[in-house]
């Protein structure tokens, strides 16, 4: 049996370690076009501002691979041809398959801002080795950068310029920063943080037009408050879309929407084809598509992936929704549903003693749906119990010191928390617990 | 990549082996050859009013720790468990590891470093030495290896003695820290370092039990105690001296700050035992982990962190001093050090997580 798996990201890699726990004998290759070994992209910032090499972002020693037998190779895929078992790489090699996994992740989005194609330089992303390298080969020429888009990608690349000095804009769409997954007091408090920093950041802002010099690098942007913004680099992070572009050109495309269209046991409808990560798309109950670009799920649909290949039956679900980041020096947790609530549901918000520290609980029908806690550690397990058990907030609320994770002697203060929370039950006219 | 400007660039190159680094571990090097085998520290101790080589090498030492450690404290000021356990490491250094044994020495009593015991300190049960002593500094030293140290080490870890107390420990978390991720993280400097802190340790309770024989019988068997005294001196120069300050201190900026005490330690290799039966451990968040490898790039033993994180692993290693580093520096603060005796009767049950009916995109 030779299974074949296209990109050594976090899936990719996870499924291939995966089939070889469970088949000594098959032949594994895995092929990337970004590199040789897999990597952690999501220490691409940490390379950038230095506190890591690039060595250091791999997850694996690279003996590994010889130990567990994964072949490897460099090139990016370039043909599909699914009736034959065929894939042809772009320097003219061809590959046979018997299983094939597709875990080709994301590339960033573009926009087609008016004269963004007469810039030949300086209009970088930040998502791939390749990236990197740009980003580092620009900046000691680079004075002011602008960055548009107030994702989490975004606020690092702010970060890594700034940690080298460069003056940055930032241009954010929404009214507060980052509404899909914060509320406006969180998103009020990351938004000081960031301008603490000296970053220049402009919400509800959208760029209208980009200028570049004779010399082809990008010398400026517009917004749509008329603003002329002075830069040498432009950071595009306006989001991540599956990588699936090269599929629609090959001999047999699968099916494509959002993403590569698979069904719960990551098949696609071609045969001995699968997909797993970033780039797959499922469907969800109510037939709206679902893809998750987060590094938990990439992992656990690599693993996953990989029973399916072997033959076990997969039903896969995505489980709860959890998440974490850090912007700057404020770390956050999330678990289950913070934003886009229903009328029905319910928030307590409450800001914990220290400069960053807050926390926030949703409930709906006397039951916990979401956490999003910022500044201090959480343990999310304990969230997704409770959202599970259905408890309340009443019964929730006086039991957070569990989940609290924070360094010894260094726990954040929750007594205030309590305090509030019986402000808040009093004010809603419920009982107080 | 670099930040730009020459001082940036001096500052990459003293931390990642560059050529100045080459030159300071080669000035750090002949400065403990000197110190050890030459009496040229001598005049310029007596010229500023010293009584020894040592005391001025002791003076420097604490200044060392003390002005790395204030440096330090400010660099963690948001880590709770780095300014008290960094406050710790100086008041330490200052007091029981400088100015008391001084202080003894003034009221003429024996100059004794109580946060220095057996078997890093092969003195304090070295029986022709301790029992020239007063009775409390005998008790503090049997009582003190015998008990306190496997005692402790089995309620918090090791790192009660080698990120709290021990001047070497001490040096390395202070003076050292621009050079604490030099350390190999490969699986092989780990078999490595298995067979030759063992060795050290095994060599050093030999030592101790030759020490105790001739002490008893050394009189009527003249050769045993010939060798004995031979060993001692050979110890003597090999660990104590060679491994712990030349090797251990002069490549700090090579091989990073612990070398001695992940390779060499015989006290970390008793802690270590110790410590794998005990109640101290690293608790992994679930499914946290982005394998961004911070952690283990700021180890300074040299464990991969991130092998355990990744896999959702609580752990416990012999060689973990508890510094706290891999904690502070991962950025989805995944790492917790812990001394509980189990977990709370909450984590250990395992739930199904029903579906979510929405997963929001990353970004
Ligand atoms: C800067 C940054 C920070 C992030 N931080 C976080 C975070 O903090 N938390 C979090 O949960 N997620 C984070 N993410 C998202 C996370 O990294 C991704 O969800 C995850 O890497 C997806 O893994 P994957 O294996 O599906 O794909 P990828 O890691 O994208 O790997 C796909 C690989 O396939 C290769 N490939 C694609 N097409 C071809 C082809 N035709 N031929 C050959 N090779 C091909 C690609 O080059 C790539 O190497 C971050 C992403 C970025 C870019
Ligand atoms: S594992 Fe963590 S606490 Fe232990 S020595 Fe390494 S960095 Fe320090
Ligand atoms: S620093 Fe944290 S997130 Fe990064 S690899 Fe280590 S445990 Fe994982």
């Amino acid at each position: 049996m030779h299974y074949v798996i296209i990109g050594n990201g976090v899936s990719g890699i996870t499924a291939a370690l995966t089939l070889r726990q469970r088949d000594a004998r098959a032949r594994i290759t895995v092929i990337s076009g970004e590199g040789d070994y897999f990597i952690s992209r999501t220490a691409l910032m940490y390379a950038y501002m230095d506190r890591m090499n690039l060595r250091d972002l791999e997850p694996f020693e690279r003996k590994t691979y010889d130990k567990q037998r994964i072949d490897r190779v460099r090139a990016w895929v370039r043909d599909l041809d699914a009736s034959r078992h065929l894939l042809r790489l772009a320097d003219g090699r061809e590959l046979t398959y018997d299983k094939l996994l597709l875990a080709t992740g994301s590339v960033p989005n573009r926009f087609d801002w008016p004269g963004l194609s007469d810039v030949k330089e300086g209009a970088v992303h930040f998502v791939s080795l390749q990236h990197l390298a740009e980003c580092e080969r620009l900046t000691p020429s680079t004075k002011q950068a602008v960055v548009v888009g107030g994702g989490l990608i975004g606020v690092e690349l702010v970060e890594c310029l700034v940690h080298h000095g460069v003056e940055v804009d930032f241009l954010v769409r929404e009214s507060w920063y980052w509404p899909m997954a914060l509320a406006r007091e969180e998103g009020d408090i990351i938004a000081g943080h960031i301008r603490a920093h000296g970053v220049r950041l402009h919400l509800e802002h959208e760029v209208t037009a980009v200028t570049a010099a004779p010399s082809g690098r990008v010398a400026g942007v517009r917004t749509n408050h008329g603003l002329d913004l002075p830069c040498q680099m432009l950071g595009i992070c306006i989001g991540v879309r599956p990588a699936t572009d090269w599929l629609k050109e090959v001999a047999t495309p699968p099916a494509i929407g959002r993403g590569i269209r698979v069904n719960p046991s990551f098949q696609t409808p071609l045969p001995d084809v699968y997909a797993a990560g970033d780039c797959a798309e499922f469907t969800r109950p109510d037939g709206s598509p679902q893809v998750e670009q987060i590094w938990y799920a990439a992992k656990r649909q690599g693993e996953q992936a990989a029973r399916a290949m072997l033959g076990d039956a997969v039903e896969y679900r995505p489980p709860l929704f959890y998440n974490s980041a850090k912007f700057f020096e404020i770390e956050y947790t999330t678990v289950g549903d913070v934003t886009r609530l229903p009328d029905d549901a319910r928030s307590f918000f409450h800001r914990l003693p220290g400069p960053h520290a807050s926390i926030r609980l949703i409930e709906r029908n006397g039951a916990v749906i979401g956490f999003n806690m910022l500044g201090s550690r959480w343990d999310h397990t304990f969230f997704e119990r409770w959202i599970a058990e259905r408890r309340s907030m009443a019964d929730v609320v006086p039991q957070l010191h569990l989940a609290q994770f924070d360094v010894e002697f260094g726990r954040a203060h929750l007594e205030s928390a309590r305090v509030a929370f019986a402000e808040y039950q009093r004010r809603n006219g419920l009982q107080a617990a | 990549m670099i930040k730009a400007g020459t001082a940036h660039w001096l500052l990459h190159d003293v931390k990642n082996r560059g050529l100045t680094a080459w030159l300071l571990s080669v000035l750090l090097t002949a400065f403990y050859l000197v110190l050890y085998f030459t009496e040229w520290f001598t005049p310029p101790a007596r010229a500023i009013g010293l009584d020894s080589k040592w005391t001025l090498y002791g003076l420097l030492y604490t200044l060392a720790v003390t002005a790395g450690g204030l440096w330090v404290i400010r660099k963690y000021r948001h880590n709770r468990y780095q300014i008290v356990r960094t406050s710790v490491v100086i008041f330490v250094q200052a007091t029981f590891a400088f100015s008391i044994p001084h202080l003894l020495k003034f009221l003429h009593q024996p100059e004794y470093y109580f946060s220095y015991l057996w078997p890093l300190k092969m003195d304090y049960l070295t029986p022709s030495y301790i029992f020239s002593l007063p009775l409390p500094f005998i008790l503090y030293s049997f009582l003190g290896s015998a008990l306190m140290v496997p005692l402790f080490a089995a309620f918090f870890g090791k790192r009660w003695y080698c990120s709290w107390i021990c001047g070497c420990g001490g040096l390395a978390n202070t003076f050292g820290e621009p050079w604490r991720h030099l350390s190999d993280k490969s699986s092989t400097s780990w078999k490595i370092e298995k067979i030759t802190i063992h060795t050290v340790l095994g060599t050093s309770l030999l030592l101790t039990a030759l020490l105790f024989i001739s002490w008893g019988a050394g009189k009527s068997h003249p050769e045993l105690a010939r060798f004995t005294t031979g060993f001692q001196s050979f110890y003597g120069l090999i660990v104590s001296s060679m491994l712990a300050g030349v090797v251990g201190v002069g490549l700090y900026p090579l091989g990073g700050t612990r070398l001695w005490c992940r390779f060499f330690c015989p006290m970390a290799a008793l802690l270590g035992l110790v410590q794998k039966f005990g109640r101290y451990r690293i608790t992994v968040k679930e499914n946290m982990c982005i394998s961004c490898g911070m952690c283990s790039k700021y180890c300074e033993m040299g464990i991969d962190v991130r092998s355990y994180a990744q896999a959702g692993k609580s752990f416990t290693r012999a060689s973990c001093v508890g510094c706290g580093l891999c904690a502070e520096v991962c950025p989805r603060g995944v790492l917790r050090l812990e001394n509980k005796s189990h977990r709370d009767p909450q984590e250990s049950i395992l739930i199904q997580i029903q579906p979510a009916p929405s997963a929001r995109p990353l970004i």
